[in-house]
């Protein structure tokens, strides 16, 4: 089922458009990551999701509901991590999770979000007082206090240390097992790449690549091929075999770069010429190199 | 109603965490009234105030302090604040509206203003001075003076976005009213053009009613008016004007 529909959706902050045709679909459980640069949109369009910015044209849906349209119903089943929050700067997070709980029907335990987000010790400091991460982690508790079906998380992790990070990660996904759907703004390719059943890269306004974080990877990204022959070899006869796009030798290990098949064939072509190829190495693409690509790209 | 109320529990808690509040709008007027009804002398009805105590003279005047200190200079700031650091705008996110904390928050001042203002009426009966059959009419009054700077209040709140001018002009407006109110110069010896200038003031007519109310005499209706026109002047100013983010 799905839970979140875009469809044509444009947005003007004056004369200037920063969102020109933005469409994107979250279903039932699901992880999506909006990915792309600064600047890119990909805050504006999660808070006209949000309902916090009313779209100039397009139609949004978050479960059926317009979220321009005021309905208080949307704010018990959505809820939400903003880039910049702060807290009044003498509450504590025990206070701010209590204070905040009493506004939903069916409310987590203020406990139990302390335990998961690692501010226990931290329960009856004031906010003022509280490292950058645990506000941090802080808002993300706020966020997850009225057991929304649907979360939308800007800028989750950005800050965190990397065992915080993994905590947060292995709760969210503990959270969607039982039935959340989590949109996610992230800068960061590893979060994408754990966490994310689909990403939407975003630049300048526009989705200009989606699909699993696996398939972006792959789509079109090169294989990588490194070893050291056992006797020398000449560049030049490896650029000449089918698909291989790169061949260079430094220091006696030789780098070959080519399509999904680029493997196979450098050690096809090695072993007819009676070479062992010692440390060999095959590196998939990335994320990060797909990432690169479609926002250079564009 | 029950995210207001958790709003209102949440913001007297922040509230009482805040010495400079508690302080100048609490301790203060509260210790100047104990003070004063410490000196016998300034228990005894005088001839030159109408046949009011010196302690009764002030009891407005102190009243009219405590409450536009809460009204006038510390609404506005912590409302400022509010938005500036993006709390309004977070509170949008959930299914308390940003309009439930205005409400705890105005709640919260007209409380602490009633029970001030009532221990500031109150407290001198213990030592015999003022009149039990009057403290109905004046705990009247005193609902409607604390409205009317909680009117003013919300409208500064509304025009002025950035909290630390807010908070300054509030504390400028607040000492404009304590000196129509007669903290520093008897209203009586007021000459007749500031005097008129004075009862159309909420300040002014705030210690009007007031001190027409402790001597017994029948209430005018010039400040009662002045007092109704602040309140839904400053009230629909307010509401017009207001900007969430």
């Amino acid at each position: 089922m799905t839970l979140i529909t875009v469809q044509g959706l444009r947005k003007s902050y004056g004369a200037r458009e920063v969102l020109h045709g933005i469409d994107l679909t979250v279903d039932d459980g699901e992880i999506v990551g909006v990915l792309g640069p600064n600047g890119a949109g990909k805050t504006t369009t999660v808070e006209c999701i949000g309902g916090l910015r009313t779209p100039d044209v397009g139609t949004i849906r978050v479960a059926g509901i317009d979220p321009a349209a005021k309905n208080p119903e949307l704010r018990q089943i959505l809820g939400m991590q903003l880039q910049q929050c702060h807290l009044p700067a003498k509450i504590t997070p025990a206070e701010a999770i209590e204070l905040f709980a009493a506004f939903y029907r069916n409310p987590r335990r203020t406990a139990e979000l302390l335990e998961l987000l690692g501010l226990t010790s931290q329960a009856h400091q004031r906010f003022e007082k509280l490292s950058g991460g645990q506000q941090q982690r802080l808002s993300i508790a706020l966020a997850l206090v009225g057991r929304p079906k649907v979360a939308i998380l800007d800028e989750l992790t950005t800050g965190l240390d990397p065992a915080a990070r993994r905590d947060i990660w292995a709760y969210l996904q503990k959270l969607t097992d039982e039935g959340m759907t989590i949109l996610l703004v992230t800068h960061s390719m590893e979060e994408a790449s754990y966490l994310c059943d689909r990403v939407y890269i975003v630049d300048d306004g526009r989705i200009v690549a989606t699909g699993s974080p696996a398939e972006l990877a792959t789509s079109g990204g090169r294989q990588t091929v490194t070893f050291v022959p056992s006797e020398p070899i000449d560049p030049a006869d490896l650029l000449s075999l089918p698909g291989i796009a790169s061949a260079t030798v430094d220091h006696g290990q030789v780098t070959v770069g080519g399509d999904a098949a680029a493997p196979q064939t450098v050690l096809a072509e090695l072993i007819a010429r009676g070479i062992t190829a010692n440390h060999l190495r095959v590196t998939g693409p990335t994320l990060d190199d797909a990432y690169l690509r479609v926002t250079q790209e564009n | 109603m029950h995210a207001t109320i958790a709003l209102f529990r949440n913001e007297l808690r922040l509230l009482l965490r805040n010495p400079a509040v508690v302080i100048w709008t609490i301790l203060i007027p509260i210790a100047a009234l104990v003070v004063m009804c410490l000196i016998p002398g300034a228990r005894e009805p005088l001839p030159n105030f109408g046949g009011l105590s010196v302690i009764e003279s002030y009891q407005p005047t102190l009243i009219v302090f405590a409450a536009t200190m809460l009204a006038l200079q510390m609404m506005p700031m912590f409302i400022g604040q509010y938005r500036e650091l993006g709390f309004l705008r977070r509170l949008r996110t959930t299914p308390a509206h940003p309009r439930d904390l205005l409400a705890a928050i105005l709640a919260l001042i007209l409380t602490i203003s009633l029970v001030v203002g009532l221990v500031l009426l109150t407290f001198p009966l213990l030592f015999g001075v003022g009149v039990m059959g009057r403290l109905a009419l004046q705990s009247l009054l005193l609902v409607l003076v604390a409205t009317s700077f909680l009117a003013v209040g919300s409208m500064l709140a509304a025009v002025i976005a950035n909290p630390r001018v807010a908070a300054g002009v509030g504390a400028a407006l607040a000492a404009i009213m304590w000196f129509f109110a007669g903290m520093w110069f008897p209203r009586a010896l007021f000459p007749g053009w500031l005097a008129t200038i004075s009862d159309w003031t909420p300040g002014g007519a705030a210690a009007s009613v007031l001190g027409a109310a402790a001597a017994g005499q029948p209430i005018a209706a010039q400040p009662l008016i002045a007092l109704g026109l602040w309140t839904v002047g400053g009230f629909s100013i307010a509401t017009r004007s207001f900007r969430w983010e």
